[in-house]
């Protein structure tokens, strides 16, 4: 059976240190806007930490919520594209084919987490910051959308290298930059089609919730809500 | 996706390649040290084949050479255990900042004008040691100044030999947010003049005080996977987090409880919690032991601190603080922090001293899931450098003419952007004769030097470091470079060699070594006769383990308990109510700069990843803001976004307003970052500095500045400012509060 790649969030580690945000734009050579265009709306970033505010101060109360792309089971984005430039692959990404783009932006529109970026113009690197480039992730150009794509290249690349040795992939084997970065182990990637695997157990967690669950999208990413005190047990 | 088309790619692509061990499109792993704060984190580089321009003898050229390409945690470091914060993640832009200085240069035009010629490694390093006295002086110190940022690793040894050399004092250590008050506390409690290291992955209940141990302060990475582990880490069990302070930070917004208390006042309320703790007899009373004995009025229950007269002070309310003590003192092991504004008020010492006595009445020193010291790995050669002269006191004894200074040397410290007005540090500056320069950026102060020999960056450096918290075990990591130079730089520490040596005499026999290579090889040595995570014994095999694993760390060592300070305070403290600068009719706000979780002190403003990442809390980028309280903004009139000007005692500045629902009334903060003159394209004219309207305030005992005891007026200044928003959700808060 195919892989089914799936992410679990837990909001109760999450701190908002915004290392998945750094990480994301180092693998996968997402371009800086500059304030220009960041002042318009035009900032790229695959993954974001969102922050909730809650009460009155002092009895304020803060959630973050750090949200890449749902990678949908029934995604929005994919029906409304006119050349199939986003599809649901094999092991249920929802991929973004660079070279079939043609900009309509119509995927965007379509998402309702707002995790789709497009490429208002060319993106420019001072030299020498072109060096930075990861040679595995192509870099997008002027009227491209462009997502998070859970770190397809690792994905590739590990089930390359097993299937080179000759064996099954590992849980746990290979991570998304965001979720190898993270310090407090708030994000677990994983195979969701392995009943065993770490993220498949912790998706089932009674603290387990999707976003805009009432859309239909079935996200692929779960997030575990924040949990409360009660004298030193968990809730 | 050439990996899908071509299978194990290195048996197809034909190797044709300068670079001995590299294959195109295979990713190498090297080991490194992470030095973009002082935590010592340990990491992985992931090097590649890739072209590059160079410079190689003068000649630009394409090169193809291993290049580094991801920087990730090292997972068997006990600091980082494989994960890696935003800054460290923002490495590569230091390497390949287009800003970046090439190669040396010596001061062309008028000083501080930026005008600058190339010369060659040669004439640079002549050049330096032409300026330096090639004989200790007789009776007096050498007017020689080394000026640097607190550094954790054998170039900070090789400085301090380099200057006991040429007869001069030992080096000036300036970083904007110091933390010598808290060490100075820590040695008088706990006798330990180091930051402390805590264990909450164990812990059941953690109370900070202002400390931002999430986001930029003491060791944050090995600090959030403790705190990872402490929520949702041990089935069944997950620990309580309480955090006291004026304005909700990245770190507080996680409390399970967020205590607002009057900035400064935080030493008051441990204080408070420790006289309910004594009064109900939940502890007993000589557990506080030495640390206790810091605090005024301690062997008496501390009658001055009761719930009531602490609410009147702090603001908390005393059942609060009754109900706050119980729950500690019942869910063992409990662990209180403090840090950043807590300790930069004109009582910092004091309000440090009362967390540490309310640690060890809790029992929590030196044990699990309580804080304690990371011990010091037994390298050779190593002292952790005790804060030598300030640079305050180095600038007054310029200006005043009372300690001149003929040669100052400079490596990554920039206190002419980070330091208060009232200290006049480019004043001071401008008229030493001779400055030189070894960082690897023009900033507000390298701008003034005569010579600048650039150093390599981190990744194509030997670099070493003992971390001084973040893990029980002693630890000394140490990397190769991961990449060879791209621009021609060198080394600073082997600058600093070679200069010893062309000034020749005593000096060059001081420092006898050849490369840095060789004092670290030296350096590390002797670890070899301890138990510890490399199992090579010859010489030669431990130091090529060393290199290949990042560094060596102890076998089961733990973290060091309390010991026997050596010092005393002549009275023991007092806590009292911070004083401010500026009176409250005039100047109405508490005025709270805080260290940015994209640059920290404005060190890393000029890397555009770090500029363009959302604030976590505003989700503000490339721009700096004033957080106002929304009911205050109401009342004033001001809307997101108003341009505002903030003056204090000492200054003004302009900044857009954040209406920001997690700040007092009467504070309003400002994040430390922005606001630079020279420090690049993407950090230079971009925003305002809050430093530079910050009162020359200090705590009497250290001398450190009181970054947090200045107060302000605010003012609208009629325009809407520049304030670039991530997120929408915000946008909304205004007209919500102006319909209440």
């Amino acid at each position: 059976m195919a892989h089914q790649w799936g992410m679990v969030i837990d909001e109760d580690r999450c701190t908002g240190c915004e290392a998945c945000v750094a990480a994301c734009h180092a693998e996968n050579n997402i371009a800086t806007v500059g304030d220009h265009e960041a002042a318009r709306g035009r900032a790229m970033h695959w993954i974001r930490v969102e922050r909730y505010y809650e009460g009155d101060f002092p009895e304020i109360k803060v959630k973050y919520r750090p949200v890449p792309c749902q990678q949908c089971s029934d995604a929005p984005c994919e029906p409304v594209c006119p050349t199939y430039a986003s599809y649901h692959n094999a092991e249920g990404l929802n991929a973004q084919v660079y070279n079939r783009c043609i900009g309509t932006r119509y995927c965007a529109n379509a998402c309702p987490y707002l995790v789709r970026f497009f490429n208002f113009f060319n993106p420019v690197w001072d030299k020498p910051l072109d060096l930075q480039f990861n040679p595995d992730v192509s870099v997008r150009s002027v009227g491209i959308m462009e997502k998070c794509t859970f770190c397809i290249q690792r994905i590739k690349t590990a089930e390359i290298n097993a299937k080179a040795e000759k064996r099954p992939l590992k849980d746990g084997e290979f991570n998304p930059a965001c979720v190898q970065s993270c310090p407090t182990g708030a994000m677990v990637f994983g195979d969701l089609n392995d009943p065993e695997s770490r993220v498949s157990r912790l998706s089932r967690s009674s603290r387990g919730t999707t976003l805009l669950s009432e859309l239909g999208t079935h996200p692929k990413v779960t997030y575990l809500k924040r949990d409360t005190w009660h004298n030193g047990q968990n809730a | 996706m050439a990996l899908d088309a071509c299978g194990k790619p290195e048996r197809q692509l034909i190797r044709f390649i300068p670079e001995e061990e590299l294959i195109p499109g295979v990713a190498q792993w090297k080991p490194g040290v992470c030095t973009q704060c002082r935590a010592g984190c340990g990491i992985e580089v992931r090097v590649m084949e890739g072209e590059a321009e160079v410079t190689r003898h003068g000649q630009v050229g394409l090169l193809s050479m291993g290049l580094a390409k991801k920087l990730e945690g090292n997972s068997s470091h006990p600091v980082s255990q494989g994960g890696l914060c935003a800054w460290g993640q923002a490495g590569l832009q230091v390497t390949y900042n287009p800003d970046r200085i090439r190669f040396p240069l010596r001061r062309s035009g008028p000083r501080g004008s930026g005008e600058y010629q190339e010369i060659s490694w040669e004439e640079a390093i002549k050049d330096l040691a032409s300026h330096l006295p090639s004989a200790k002086p007789a009776g007096k110190a050498a007017p020689v100044a080394f000026l640097t940022q607190p550094l954790r690793d054998h170039r900070g040894v090789l400085i301090e030999h380099f200057l006991a050399a040429l007869g001069a004092p030992p080096a000036v250590k300036f970083e904007f947010f110091e933390q010598t008050v808290l060490r100075r506390a820590n040695e008088l409690s706990f006798g330990h003049y180091q930051l402390p290291t805590f264990d909450l992955a164990n812990a059941n209940y953690v109370i900070s005080f202002g400390a931002d141990f999430l986001g930029t302060w003491n060791s944050p990475v090995s600090q959030n996977r403790g705190y990872g582990t402490m929520r949702q880490g041990r089935p069944g069990l997950r620990g309580n987090f309480v955090q006291v302070e004026a304005r909700m930070s990245q770190t507080g917004a996680n409390a399970d409880e967020w205590v607002y208390a009057k900035p400064g006042t935080e030493g008051l309320l441990a204080l408070g919690l420790a006289h309910v703790i004594l009064s109900e007899k939940l502890r007993p009373a000589d557990a506080a032991g030495q640390a206790g004995a810091q605090i005024d009025g301690w062997s008496k229950g501390l009658a001055d601190y009761t719930p009531e007269a602490v609410e009147k002070s702090t603001g908390v309310e005393a059942a609060r603080i009754v109900r706050l003590a119980r729950e500690m003192a019942a869910h063992a092991p409990a662990v209180a922090l403090i840090g950043g504004a807590s300790l930069a008020q004109t009582n910092g010492l004091a309000n440090a001293l009362a967390a540490n006595a309310l640690n060890a009445l809790l029992g929590s020193v030196g044990k699990p899931g309580g804080m304690s010291f990371t011990p010091q790995a037994p390298v050779a050669d190593f002292v952790p450098a005790k804060e030598g002269l300030s640079v305050r006191a180095l600038c007054e004894g310029i200006l005043a003419g009372s300690a001149p200074v003929e040669a100052l040397l400079i490596y990554n410290a920039n206190p002419a952007f980070a330091s208060p007005p009232a200290w006049r540090v480019r004043e001071a500056l401008e008229k030493v004769p001779f400055i030189a320069s070894f960082g690897s950026f023009v900033d507000e102060t390298s701008i003034l030097s005569d010579l600048i020999l650039p150093d390599h960056s981190y990744l194509e450096s030997w670099v070493d470091n003992i971390p001084e918290s973040g893990t029980t075990q002693a630890v000394a990591s140490l990397a190769p470079p991961a990449m060879n130079p791209l621009h021609h730089t060198r080394a600073m520490p082997d600058v600093l060699l070679d200069v010893a040596h062309q000034v020749g005499g005593d000096v060059g026999k001081a420092l006898p070594w050849k490369t840095y290579q060789d004092v670290l090889q030296a350096a590390f040595d002797p670890l070899r006769s301890h138990p510890g995570s490399v199992s090579a014994k010859a010489a030669d095999d431990f130091w090529s383990e060393v290199q290949s694993k990042g560094g060596w760390w102890s076998a089961g060592i733990k973290g060091s308990p309390a010991a026997q300070a050596a010092h005393r305070l002549p009275a023991p403290a007092k806590v009292s109510e911070p004083q401010f600068d500026g009176a409250a009719q005039e100047y109405p706000f508490s005025f709270l700069p805080y260290a940015s979780l994209q640059f920290g002190d404005g060190t890393h403003a000029n890397l555009p990843w770090m500029q363009e990442m959302p604030d976590t809390i505003s989700t503000a980028m490339w721009s700096t803001w004033l957080e106002i309280n929304p009911q205050t903004a109401e009342r004033m009139g001001i809307q997101q976004g108003d341009l505002l000007e903030v003056a204090s005692q000492h200054g003004k500045l302009q900044a857009p307003a954040l209406i920001a629902p997690g700040i007092a009334p009467d504070v309003v903060a400002m994040p430390v970052g922005q606001g630079h003159e020279h420090y690049g394209r993407y950090a230079s004219n971009r925003g305002a500095n809050p430093i530079k309207i910050l009162a020359p305030q200090a705590e009497p005992e250290t001398g450190a500045l009181a970054w947090a005891s200045t107060r302000v007026k605010i003012t609208r200044a009629g325009k809407k400012g520049e304030l670039i928003l991530f997120g929408g959700g915000l946008r909304e808060w205004p007209r919500e509060y102006r319909h209440r």
